[in-house]
């Protein structure tokens, strides 16, 4: 059995027994309420706002992880393939109830795209028509900050952004995530 | 059959106007009013005026949709109404063709007139829009039918649209999908 | 059959969290509890050090724990399914082995659960005490529940917060 398989088979499992559902709209509108407020208070000022979902999301992840782990009851993944397949099949599953496709592999293993068929979070939003908002604002960029702050809390650090966004008028919506490096343990190895 | 759809805030703001023909009955979807380019704000001013009747009929039934409320007959001109609960006003004015002035059939004998140039500017060319029963008479139960599903359906895009994280309330709504999903509906149902 | 008291342990060896729920331990002071915290950090981490390269056998008694008079230490396997390659007891990502996990003494048992962020969960319980694992999944869930998702709970620091005292202890009341 694949990771891949095996992974989809712990986000259903779990989707249907351990997560609590809370309405889709709520959540649509909470965080496109956010983001339009960050718009705002940035003045427009589209990369802070991008930086801005990042940072929260990364808050967000460090807990998040958290959650995810005493749900899913998972082990270490033993390697950062094993690791896309459960972001994506079971991660996205349990808390937005997606699986995004992983793909686009890079020969050394360290970098993979997620694609996503659906995102709840941009359900309704058209983005504002300043010229510029189509060209900068990456809607969904809290979910970058989420991966790389749940990863970093276990032990690897990586890099995650958006390369396109159906909003934006691209045909799909792809995230792109690349592994910087594992994060030793607290313990230098030889110091006596 | 032209018509001219409208939706106005709580406060008579226009939010969102949009201008076209029948696709029934071989309609070309273009919108050929029976004023002069240069007249367009006429549709504007009739549905404006319809307003009142409007506010009157509202409390007439606990209704969304108001049926046709009113009619300015120098035009012919027919108005019906929708009201979304938050307050916003969808209006439809239908203008059938006017009829040739030798022609005295029925209204149900075609219209070949293009006395009303093309309101879209794309040129009144092949101006064939033979009337059918649901476009040529504005006040039959066929048409009531077909306006209530045209407005149920631009309602329910409408909740879509105003539900964006960045449309603010009051505001023209721009959203080039909207605009489309209307004109769909349009060709669906009128 | 009953939990004497659970300490939190941050991964930088912190005591964020320490409470009693059934008193038949030694009471200790603020500070002392501090320290004992740290230095179970410590040995944790000798424990894990020292813990024989993977193709050997789990069953080597290779630890030894520096308080009281254990009974039984068992150094820990992964959790993961240990990996084809035998050259080498590190594979990427992250560490084999997990350090200690239980310390017996006729008085109590210690059992210690590490999450994979790096986080300590020390339950004294009854040596007679069964079926831990579930009591230790379940602090978790509630840890991540009441503690991680409290938004004004602030990473790395002591655990204020008072619905994950009330859950958990109503939760052990339940199961006694």
């Amino acid at each position: 059995m694949s990771s891949a398989t095996k992974a989809s088979r712990i986000g259903e499992e779990l989707w249907k027994t351990r997560v609590d559902k809370v309405n889709a709209e709520l959540v649509t509108l909470t965080y496109g309420t956010i983001v339009a407020q960050l718009c705002q208070d940035y003045d427009g000022n589209y990369q802070d706002v991008n930086k801005q979902l990042e940072k929260m999301g990364y808050n967000i992840g460090m807990r998040l992880i958290e959650d995810f782990l005493a749900k899913s009851n998972v082990g270490r993944c033993a390697n950062f393939r094993e690791t896309a397949d459960m972001i994506a099949k079971v991660g996205f599953r349990i808390f937005l109830n997606i699986a995004p496709t992983v793909t686009n592999w890079t020969s050394d293993n360290n970098q993979f795209s997620l694609v996503f068929d659906e995102n709840p979070l941009a359900d309704f939003v058209e983005l504002p028509d300043d010229g510029r908002a189509q060209d900068e604002l990456w809607f969904s960029n809290i979910l970058c900050g989420v991966l790389r702050g749940a990863l970093e809390m276990v032990q690897m650090q990586i890099e995650a952004h958006f390369v396109s966004d159906v909003l934006r008028g691209d045909d799909t919506t792809e995230m792109r995530v690349s592994l910087v490096r594992y994060i030793e343990d607290e313990m230098p190895p030889d110091e006596e | 059959m032209s018509y001219y759809f409208t939706i106005l805030s709580p406060t008579d703001v226009p939010l969102f106007n949009i201008a076209f023909g029948t696709s029934k009955s071989g309609g070309d979807g273009i919108a050929r009013f029976r004023f002069p380019d240069t007249a367009q704000y006429m549709n504007q001013f009739i549905i404006h005026s319809s307003l009142d009747v409007v506010e009157e009929a509202q409390w007439m039934n606990g209704n969304m949709y108001l049926k046709h409320i009113d009619t300015y007959p120098p035009a012919s001109a027919y108005i019906s109404a929708f009201l979304t609960p938050s307050g916003a006003r969808f209006l439809l004015l239908h203008q059938p063709p006017q009829l040739p002035t030798n022609n005295v059939s029925s209204a149900t004998a075609g219209s070949g007139s293009i006395l009303g140039s093309s309101f879209s500017g794309s040129g009144g060319s092949s101006s064939r829009a033979s009337a059918s029963s649901v476009a040529a008479n504005p006040t039959s139960p066929q048409t009531e039918e077909a306006v209530r599903q045209f407005m149920t359906e631009v309602y329910e895009n409408y909740v879509k649209t105003v539900m964006s994280p960045f449309y603010r309330q009051g505001m023209e709504i721009k959203s080039s999908v909207f605009r489309g999903k209307v004109t769909a509906a349009g060709r669906k149902w009128l | 059959m009953s939990v004497f008291s659970l300490i939190i342990i941050n991964k930088a060896g912190g005591l964020v969290y320490q409470r009693e729920f059934q008193p038949g331990l030694r009471k200790l002071s603020t500070n002392d509890y501090l320290v004992l915290a740290g230095t179970f950090h410590g040995v944790h981490a000798i424990t894990r050090s020292i813990t024989p390269k993977l193709p050997l056998p789990v069953t080597a008694p290779a630890t030894t724990p520096t308080t009281s008079t254990p009974n039984a230490v068992s150094p820990s396997a992964t959790s993961t399914p240990a990996p084809s390659t035998v050259t080498h007891s590190f594979p990427n990502p992250g560490i084999p082995a997990t350090g200690l996990e239980t310390m017996e003494t006729d008085k109590f048992r210690l059992t210690c659960f590490q999450t994979l962020t790096g986080t300590k969960f020390l339950l004294f319980t009854d040596p007679t005490m069964t079926n831990i694992d579930v009591i230790m999944k379940k602090i978790y869930e509630l840890y991540a529940d009441f503690v991680m998702k409290n938004p004004f709970y602030q990473l790395e620091m002591p655990v204020r917060c008072e619905s994950f005292d009330r859950n958990l202890t109503g939760w052990l009341r339940g199961r006694a």
